[in-house]
């Protein structure tokens, strides 16, 4: 199986390249030519050859390359902005595509880019690992099992570091398609569309850049209520307010409020704490399962045993169309039905 | 100096609550219910040897007493603070002030025309680790906030039916969410816009009991935004209230159900609430709150940390927050001119006293 990686602008080209070099079976390039055109980069931001280089995977020049290649896959890290060139690309050599999310920056962009895939008749998926944590696999089942009842409330919150150190687009409204509320909420907007067959109907959302004020423009902070047409609301916090300094990049945790069962998880709450003197601050050793990994090898070789699916690119469009609802609703300050 | 002479108006769970409170502080109580329950608990605390009585009028009650403490029903609040002031006493009343920013309004008017307190009994404000944690944003420890979240949950009310009914207690928004709205204003400064939703069965006495919840989102003058959230759960659902403070320079969170303090592990096979008893790890906030506010009678120069104002304006957003859950729009708010706290004032030194560190209590804030 010969999976090519295209751009390393997203800070999770690492993980998939080195994931993918470590996959029996597999054989992994990477390719990264737009890396030239990045004005934005962080000091020290290692791209393109570099980059690969240095994950111990082989490079070429571009991505004309890379398709001849012949890949039975690629995954998509552009900026947000770029994700459509590249899938159509994928679409147009017939070749399965995981991209990054968000799906892209617009709805335009989104219905084109599954519109592209459909009529090649490939594969499109959106990378959102944390559908296959175990402990989102127990929340599922419990109310698949009808052992929540009916879910009145979810409570969420997607918080971290705000990725401009090691990535500065992410704060470019331009190449981004804005900030924590582009960023963040999509995961667990994510999380709902598979958990529910539901659809989101319409949005709440207040932002502010209250956070690293004067240093971005995007909002840095949060708050994104969704209403679900079978009557779930569910609240999002998708600040990037987990303090710089802080050992870990962040994490996710959902409560859901059913009828009959009140469920709480935690996607990253496995490590084991503790402080180190030579570091002067506090150590976490995560020891929970490497979510990149599951998806990656789900996206490959289809579901495992929990039968988890990647998400597709009709998922990753709706969970845009909320994304895109909750930016109206912040800059109105009313709520917004959301489209299609 | 004779004692301190208060009025207890009620004798269900909040008065039971307050009442170890005034009598630690010295006082002499007179209580007073329609219901006959302020005998059975003035019985009850004087074959323990303290100085309570329970009187059959409530012109007997205001009588003698320097202030009176209304521990009844929220719809009783009103006229029962009206008879107080009138009669020239202090007035502590449980929270909400009212379930109308109107009868609010006019509590405090008449307070504020005859000269007395008016203390709405907003107890989180006196709960150490809010404290800690508002005392913390006040020295800018967390810099600018920008988000801020909030949870309040536990079994659904059962003890008293008028809970059950949103006419009367204003439903898990205006008696429940109001604690963390209250403690949104105080820490983020006032709040200019409302969105909220209310899910479950708001008119419940079945057995087991619905469970009813209340999610909303306020934004703050500042551009700060908060996530509140307040939850009427099932018969087991533990007791249990969070907050995460996000500034520009650093963060702060608190889960009262991970710091006990002790912990009983095992005692055999006698159940939570039998055998071994717990108790508080640090001094009651009710305790703490009733003598703040007393101390405010004697001396000008203390000011406690809620104000009458306070009081309104938590019924003012919780009422906002009941009007978006009903109609689905967000509502745009103009606090009252004088509550213009854009951000926290600095600390009053009085809120410093007693706060030896984390803890819970187990007559937590419902």
């Amino acid at each position: 199986m010969k999976v090519a990686v295209l751009s390393f602008a997203h800070v999770h080209a690492a993980a998939y390249l080195t994931l993918l070099r470590d996959l029996p079976g597999v054989e992994v390039i990477g390719s990264d030519p737009d890396s030239a055109l990045n004005a934005l980069a962080a000091p020290g931001e290692t791209r393109g050859r570099a980059f690969a280089e240095g994950h111990g995977v082989p490079y070429v020049d571009t991505y004309e390359e890379a398709f001849a290649w012949g890949p039975d896959a690629v995954i998509v890290c552009s900026e947000n902005a770029r994700h459509r060139p590249l899938v159509e690309l994928a679409a147009a050599h017939r070749v399965d595509v995981l991209c990054e999310k968000p799906l892209a920056t617009t709805v335009a962009d989104g219905e084109a880019m599954v519109a592209a895939c459909r009529a090649a008749g490939v594969r499109l998926a959106v990378a959102f690992p944390v559908r296959f944590s175990p402990a989102y696999a127990a929340v599922k089942r419990a109310v698949a099992a009808g052992d929540t009842g009916r879910v009145l409330t979810v409570s969420g919150a997607n918080n971290g570091h705000m990725p401009t150190r090691t990535r500065r687009w992410f704060a470019d409204p331009e190449l981004a398609g804005g900030g924590a509320l582009m960023d963040h909420t999509v995961h667990i907007a994510d999380l709902l569309d598979d958990l529910f067959a539901a659809r989101a109907v319409e949005v709440y959302a207040q932002t502010n850049n209250l956070l690293y004020e004067g240093e971005v423009t995007a909002e840095t902070s949060g708050l994104v209520t969704v209403v679900y047409d079978n009557g779930t609301v569910a609240t999002i916090d998708c600040s990037w307010s987990h303090p710089r300094s802080h050992p870990a990049w962040g994490g996710l945790e959902l409560t859901l409020v059913g009828e009959h069962a009140t469920l709480e998880m935690d996607a990253f709450d496995q490590k084991v704490h503790g402080h180190s003197e030579r570091h002067g601050r506090a150590l976490e050793l995560s020891f929970g399962v490497d979510l990149d990994a599951a998806m990656l090898r789900a996206f490959l070789y289809g579901p495992g045993a929990d039968g988890m699916e990647v998400a597709d690119g009709a998922g990753g469009l709706r969970t845009l169309r909320i994304v895109a609802a909750g930016y109206a609703s912040a800059r109105t300050g009313v709520p917004v039905a959301v489209a299609g | 100096m004779p004692p301190l002479h208060i009025g207890l108006l009620g004798a269900g769970g909040i008065a039971r609550a307050h009442l170890p409170g005034w009598l630690e502080l010295g006082a002499r109580v007179s209580v007073h219910t329609q219901d006959g329950s302020a005998e059975k608990l003035a019985a009850e605390y004087a074959a323990r040897g303290h100085d309570i009585t329970a009187v059959p009028a409530l012109d007997d009650l205001l009588a003698p007493c320097r202030a009176v403490d209304i521990c009844t029903p929220t719809p009783t609040h009103k006229d029962l603070a009206r008879a107080a002031i009138a009669a020239g006493r202090h007035v502590v009343c449980e929270k909400p002030l009212a379930l109308t920013v109107a009868d609010a309004e006019d509590i405090a008017a008449a307070a504020d025309a005859a000269g007395v307190r008016l203390h709405p009994a907003h107890v989180v404000r006196y709960f150490p680790a809010y404290a800690a944690m508002r005392d913390a944003v006040v020295r800018g420890e967390l810099g600018p906030l920008a988000v801020l979240r909030f949870t309040r949950g536990g079994a659904r009310p059962q003890w008293a039916p008028w809970f059950a009914d949103p006419a009367q207690s204003g439903g898990v928004i205006m008696d429940l969410m109001v604690h963390d709205i209250d403690i949104a204003r105080w820490v983020a400064g006032d709040v200019v816009r409302v969105h909220a939703q209310t899910r479950g069965i708001e008119h419940a006495t079945g057995a087991p009991a619905d469970v009813v919840t209340a999610t909303a989102v306020l934004t703050h003058a500042s551009g700060a935004v908060s996530h509140v959230s307040g939850l009427w759960g099932l018969p087991d659902q533990q007791f249990r209230t969070t907050f995460r403070i996000a500034g520009a320079d650093g963060l702060l969170r608190h889960d009262s159900t991970a710091v006990p303090g002790f912990r009983i592990t095992a005692q055999g096979e006698r159940a939570a609430n039998e055998g071994i008893p717990s108790s508080p790890m640090t001094e009651s906030p009710y305790l703490t709150e009733l003598r703040e506010f007393a101390a405010s009678w004697d001396d000008p120069a203390v000011r406690p940390r809620v104000s009458a104002r306070d009081g309104i304006e938590a019924v003012r957003v919780a009422r906002a927050a009941v009007e978006s859950s009903r109609t689905g729009r967000a509502v745009e708010l103009t606090p009252a001119p004088t509550a213009g706290h854009a951000a926290p004032a600095p600390a009053d030194p009085a809120q410093h006293a007693g706060h030896a560190g984390p803890a819970d209590n187990e007559e937590s804030a419902r």
